[in-house]
């Protein structure tokens, strides 16, 4: 699925990213723990293709050189990234941007797009399984959402747009008990043989729920260490300082 | 090129049955537009708006004639149940008030009976004094509300080529009587032209005016709009304005909030583009105690668009507990488009709220980024985006008929960016 090999970025003449290997077979979930700053955001941002920085080494996705393909057809090829930040959107009304969405994903796919009453029954389904407020959605894109709120809407995006390669970006970061058991539902039952995940977090609490297959640990910018759940259970007692 | 643009009096004497006093009034008007000519951007007020280098530069010359057009039926709104006036090159040709009681509204032709001078500032009043002999003139009884609103559908021929068309518009509400129109303009001139009109709106008490203003295909005209508007107390006006598409528009708007609570509320989303050059000019009087005004003016701005914005707030010694309001937002997509503003507060009362800010900026880069990483390619992105600064204006609009009318039209609009 997804192949990255001596991956190296900067932006603004620093060095974020410094030699990078990770490779993820379909079915796969993967986790990646670290410190602050250490890079985990910036290879989100690359991966979806995030504009500014100088990239060097191997990215393959699906076998594709990933560098050549612009940001819009990486999503419309099954690329979905939740971001840490959302952005606001003012006067995007949430609704009709996921259609929009959607149907762009679709048609790129060749299937066939929705009308705006299959739409909105698909969206009430996803929306009541991760228990959104459907209001919530006919207001402004993210504008005003708490915390939680942005985290679900990310959820229910990848819900609607069913990516092959989803990348969660510290989506349990900020989220109650309840939420956090909710998205992590949300990551099993998407879960199958063709999908893979790229989970970064900073808690055990969410890989327990979703039993990742590996665990890495970026430090400043290189993986350090590759485990699998009892990587993250020694983190957890010990810090990243121990970790070597 | 016409360089040095004079109208002859003789075009005064065309004009039938006027009394001498309104003889002497339009000349007058006429030799003060004479010796000034189309205001350049020396007059403060056209700094940023050089109307004498833009029609020296587009008219080879002007036609003051009237024009005999054959009037095609013009196709109605179907989208919602309305009364309707048809106007066209600003002469009133028909009305119909089916959902209304009759008796309460009176329609004429609009004949002036006001001969003071009452400024020699804007040369372009001065040349609509002088030549306007068309347009409407509504009144509305006291306590009287509308069924429906009301569109006046102003349409432009296609015979028209170089005219300079002036017309003078008034509408009058009776006290605690409500009026909504829908202004839509229908262009389907086919050469440049000059419309200039005078309007004239007043609000008695407690009366309520909303009005929608829609003006959005590309088209050759040239517009200039004068409107002075009298609110009294406790009346209450609205209006949404979404003009955009002329090659030149300059919209000249005056409100005078003489009564007590008196509250205006004006908004505008414009889509400029190609050439179009874009001018909206408030002047909120505030002339009595505890009145409203909130101002929110809201451009983007394209290849060699033009947008400006000039916005005054007075607030005279007596009206204390003002609350006035102003806002300008620009969107610039190329470095080739133009956003100025000027607000000018000029207060003299002390237990005032007053306010105003302006930003203008490009598309945020972030919000691209994101919305693409959901499939959207970047002009579609761009595109989302703005509608979205733009709804937020129409999104304040009640009526959900007529909101969904004015975002398919708005959307029309950007659907060609
Ligand atoms: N545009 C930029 N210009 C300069 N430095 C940047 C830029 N973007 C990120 N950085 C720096 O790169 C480093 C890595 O940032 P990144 O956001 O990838 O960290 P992270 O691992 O996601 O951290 P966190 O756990 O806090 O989210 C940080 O030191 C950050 O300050
Ligand atoms: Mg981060």
């Amino acid at each position: 699925m997804l192949e990255i090999k001596n991956l190296k970025a900067s932006i603004n003449n620093k060095d974020i990213l410094k030699g990078l290997n990770i490779t993820i077979k379909p079915g796969e979930l993967h986790a990646i723990m670290g410190p602050n700053g250490s890079g985990k955001s910036t290879l989100a941002n690359v991966l979806s293709g995030k504009n500014g920085y100088e990239i060097s080494g191997e990215l393959k996705y699906q076998g594709e050189n990933l560098k050549e393909i612009p940001i819009e057809e990486r999503a419309q090829k099954g690329i979905f990234l939740a971001f840490q930040y959302p952005t606001e959107i003012p006067g995007v009304n949430t609704n009709n941007f996921l259609k929009t969405s959607l149907n762009k994903v679709k048609k790129a796919k060749g299937e066939k797009e929705l009308d705006t009453l299959s739409f909105l029954k698909l969206l009430k389904e996803k929306s009541s399984e991760l228990g959104i407020d459907e209001k919530m959605l006919s207001r402004q894109l993210n504008v005003g959402f708490s915390g939680g709120e942005k985290k679900k809407n990310e959820i229910l995006q990848m819900k609607i747009l069913d990516p092959n390669l989803t990348i969660l970006d510290e989506t349990d970061s900020g989220l109650d008990i309840d939420a956090l058991k909710t998205i992590a539902d949300g990551v099993n039952s998407s879960r199958d043989k063709k999908k893979s995940f790229l989970v970064i977090t900073h808690y055990q609490r969410l890989l327990n729920y979703i039993n990742p297959d590996f665990v890495h640990v970026l430090s400043d910018g290189k993986i350090i260490k590759s485990g699998c759940m009892e990587l993250a259970e020694e983190l957890e007692k010990k810090g990243y300082k121990k970790i070597n | 090129m016409i360089e040095n643009f004079k109208i002859n009096s003789s075009e005064i004497d065309k004009i039938k049955k006027i009394s001498k006093e309104e003889r002497n009034f339009r000349i007058n008007n006429l030799n003060f537009f004479n010796e000034k000519g189309f205001p350049n951007k020396r007059q403060e007020d056209w700094k940023f708006s050089d109307l004498r280098e833009i029609v020296q530069k587009n008219f080879k010359k002007l036609n003051v004639n009237k024009v005999n057009s054959k009037v095609k039926k013009i196709n109605l709104i179907k989208d919602f149940d309305h009364n309707y006036i048809e106007v066209v090159n600003g002469e009133l040709k028909s009305s119909n008030f089916k959902h209304e009681e009759k008796n309460k509204i009176k329609i004429k032709n609009f004949k002036n009976d006001n001969f003071l001078q009452e400024s020699k500032d804007n040369p372009l009043i001065c040349l609509n004094h002088a030549l306007s002999d068309k347009g409407y003139h509504i009144e509305i009884e006291e306590n009287y509300k509308f069924k429906k609103a009301l569109i006046i559908y102003n349409l432009f021929t296609e015979d028209l080529k170089e005219n300079i068309l002036n017309s003078r518009n008034k509408i009058k509400i009776g006290k605690s009587s409500e009026l909504h129109t829908i202004d839509l303009v229908i262009n389907d001139s086919k050469y440049k032209f000059i419309n200039n009109v005078y309007e004239n709106i007043i609000l008695e008490n407690n009366a309520v005016y909303k009005n929608i203003c829609i003006q959005n295909e590309k088209n050759d005209g040239y517009f200039h709009k004068f409107s002075k508007n009298k609110l009294a107390s406790k009346s209450k006006y609205s209006s949404f304005i979404f003009p955009s598409g002329s090659k030149f528009n300059k919209l000249d708007l005056e409100f005078n909030l003489e009564g007590e609570d008196s509250e205006c509320n004006l908004q505008s989303a414009s889509f400029l583009n190609k050439d179009d050059h874009q001018e909206i000019k408030t002047k909120m009087n505030h002339l009595a105690p505890s009145c409203k005004s909130y101002q929110k003016v809201k451009n983007v701005l394209s290849s060699y668009g033009k947008g400006v914005y000039q916005g005054k707030i007075y607030v005279k010694d007596i009206a204390q507990k003002t609350n006035a309001y102003q806002l300008s937002k620009a969107l610039l997509l190329s470095d080739n488009s133009e956003f100025n503003s000027k607000p000018e507060l000029e207060i003299y009362a002390d237990d005032v709220k007053c306010s105003h800010g302006a930003t203008s900026g490009n598309v945020d880069e972030d919000s691209i980024y994101y919305l693409m990483t959901r499939g959207l390619n970047r002009k579609e992105s761009v595109k989302l985006l703005i509608d979205g600064f733009l709804s937020e204006v129409v999104d304040m609009i009640k009526s959900n008929s007529i909101k969904k009318f004015v975002r398919s039209k708005l959307q029309g609009q950007i659907h060609g960016y």
